[in-house]
């Protein structure tokens, strides 16, 4: 299968600090790609390199065969890659349906928003994916009166509204009921169908739910990487990251 | 494929029936006013309302986009100093000083002879009606390229804007052989009759309903969302800078008109239009009337100058005093000004009481917990 994300050799320092050593990293369409690690480990750095937050030190980042290394955020956005944030990140006072609107697939240019009307088929679409994200009943309220389940949600839900190619989604059960947890991690399953998924979880019940390919990292760089029961069995990452007991975090 | 579905969007109209027959009523009011009013209050209609549209300017930005500029009286100033050196221009041509001089008298206080040729071209007044609005415009797109490009916003806007409004003011003072400095601009041909009081309403109300589509249509609702979470619109795709940019340009060729207006209208113009006392009082105004509306700006702007206007004869020593409170009140108490405040209580009062609200969301949460299914209980398959 194509590979739709190639990282080769990424490197991040800062003021001497390593944050991310030589990282190599191939991501699939359609694949589900679970990336753990200990606090500290690099991952959400990692993200932040390939949404083009930071510049790396040096290395380089392929989205179907375009370098993005060191594209600013919008344009990386436009390439196809979208990005879920640890903290529910939302347009607080606008509706869960504009939240939803305003993250659509389409044009982002200013000039070409001004004269800009929601198609029905636009429309159709929110619908659909506030149904999805079970906010059908919220679509007028304000962002910041969801509780804050459905504040994650709502960003998945505009995430998905935005129609990338690859999903990045940073801790997004942090906070969640255990009902919740089930659920979202069913939603990111469903998701991973269509569009390529690179997942960062602490919690071991969600990730035993869904994991198929696991990553792990450790101090910046690429510790184990295989299907779940190798990593779960792999020693070094049961000293580094799980424990002796094989408890899991969290 | 369009679907059928049972939902709808909450969407104001974009001219809300109360809103025109509001602002018609309005309209009229002001517009008849000289006929049967006193003159004193008709020259101070026709400054409030360039004090509205200054006020709309700044809502735009900061009510809608979340920039806080304090330094808005640059534009407005200097729409105001083109019109008001055309206009004085002129009005010493015709008018020769008792030394027969034909040119401005703080010129000849300061020693110049004849017109400065860089300056010769504001002997029209339709240029220099042009040059007063797109000057401006492009100084407020020179900053938001060197500031919005650079991600430098908040507090380290306001305090450049601060200094910009500081640095002009001080430039005018300095070179005064060309600004009429301290004293200002005066003594000059102004258009104080009842026909352009109708202009400057035209043009109040052309801005104001420019206002209201831009921050209904899509773009609006970008800008709000830069205000609310610049972060999450730009991972999503917007080009924050662009936006802010743009909104920003378009606020000072609005504030740039307004002060325009009042050039040709007040007949006086100084420092004291382009400096940080004036551009706070346009936020002030704003945030007493409500930010992130369209009609708080011009609420906000007649009541507080209106009130000014009839209490500073008794309380004059302690205006400024009551001005600072009264910035302080609203920004603490009252974030969203008289008119968010009002909007604000009559959708409570829609959505119903309290114990209304609280039981709804009891029962969805009911039916949340009937409908989840147990970990695991659907997992087919394992593959680890």
């Amino acid at each position: 299968m194509q590979a739709v994300l190639e990282i080769d050799k990424l490197t991040t320092r800062v003021s001497g600090y390593t944050i991310l050593d030589e990282v190599d990293l191939r991501i699939h369409a359609n694949e589900l790609r679970v990336l753990l690690g200990p606090n500290g480990a690099g991952k959400t750095t990692l993200i932040d390199m390939i949404t083009g937050r930071y510049k790396p030190t040096s290395g380089k980042i392929r989205f179907r065969g375009h370098d993005i290394t060191g594209l600013p955020p919008d344009r990386i956005f436009r390439q196809g890659i979208s990005r879920k944030f640890q903290v529910p990140n939302l347009y607080e006072t606008l509706s869960v349906f504009d939240n939803v609107m305003v993250s659509l697939k389409g044009e982002r240019r200013v000039f070409s928003n001004l004269l800009r009307r929601t198609s029905p088929e636009d429309s159709d679409r929110i619908w659909q994916v506030l149904e999805w994200i079970h906010l059908v009943d919220k679509a007028n309220e304000a962002a910041d009166t969801l509780s804050h389940g459905e504040r994650q949600w709502l960003e998945m839900g505009m995430l998905l509204a935005s129609g990338p190619q690859l999903l990045l989604f940073d801790e997004p059960t942090t906070g969640m009921t255990e009902e919740g947890k089930f659920q979202t991690a069913e939603m990111i399953e469903k998701m991973a169908q269509d569009h390529a998924v690179l997942l960062v979880e602490h919690d071991m019940h969600v990730v035993r739910q869904i994991a198929r390919t696991v990553t792990v990292m450790h101090q910046g760089q690429i510790l184990a990487e295989g299907p779940l029961s190798e990593i779960v069995a792999n020693e070094t990452v049961q000293q580094v990251y799980l424990g002796k007991g094989g408890n899991g975090a969290s | 494929m369009a679907r059928v579905h049972r939902h709808t969007v909450y969407r104001q109209p974009l001219l809300p029936l109360w809103a025109v027959v509001l602002g018609v009523g309005i309209v009229i009011g002001i517009a008849t006013y000289p006929f049967y009013g006193q003159e004193y209050v008709t020259s101070l209609l026709g400054k409030f309302l360039c004090y509205a549209i200054f006020a709309l300017s700044i809502d735009l930005i900061w009510g809608f986009t979340g920039i806080l500029s304090l330094g808005q009286a640059v534009y407005f100033g200097i729409g105001a100093y083109f019109v008001a050196l055309s206009l004085k221009i002129n009005y010493a041509t015709l008018h020769p000083t008792r030394y027969g001089g034909t040119i401005p008298d703080f010129m000849e206080w300061n020693g110049l002879t004849e017109l400065p040729g860089f300056m010769e071209p504001l002997l029209s007044v339709p240029f220099a009606v042009v040059c007063a609005l797109l000057i401006p415009t492009l100084m407020a797109f020179i900053f938001g390229v060197i500031t919005f490009k650079r991600h430098i916003y908040g507090v380290y806007c306001a305090v450049i804007t601060l200094a910009e409004a500081l640095i002009l003011q001080d430039f005018i003072i300095e070179y005064q052989a060309y600004t009429g400095g301290f004293n200002g601009i005066t003594d000059y041909s102004n258009y104080a009759n009842v026909y352009f009081l109708w202009v400057i309403l035209a043009v109040t109300v052309f801005f104001y309903i420019a206002g209201r589509m831009l921050t209904h249509s899509r773009v609006g609702t970008v800008l709000r969302s830069v205000r609310d979470n610049d972060v999450r619109a730009e991972f999503m795709g917007y080009n924050v800078a662009n936006y802010r940019i743009f909104v920003f340009c378009l606020s000072a060729f609005m504030a740039a008109a307004g002060g325009a207006l009042y050039a040709a209208w007040v007949g006086l113009v100084s420092f004291l239009d382009t400096g940080p006392v004036f551009s706070i009082e346009g936020v002030i105004w704003t945030a007493v009337g409500g930010r992130g509306t369209i009609i708080g700006p011009f609420v906000g702007t007649f009541l507080v100058k209106g009130a000014e206007f009839f209490l500073s004869g008794v309380l004059a020593d302690f205006w400024q005093l009551i001005m600072g409170g009264l910035f302080i009140f609203v920004v603490l108490v009252m974030r969203d000004g008289i008119i968010g405040s009002i909007g604000k209580w009559i959708r409570r009062h829609r959505a119903g009481s309290i114990e209304q609200i609280i039981a709804d969301s009891d029962a969805i949460a009911a039916d949340r917990q009937r409908d989840f299914r147990p970990a695991g209980a659907s997992r087919q398959s394992e593959e680890v």
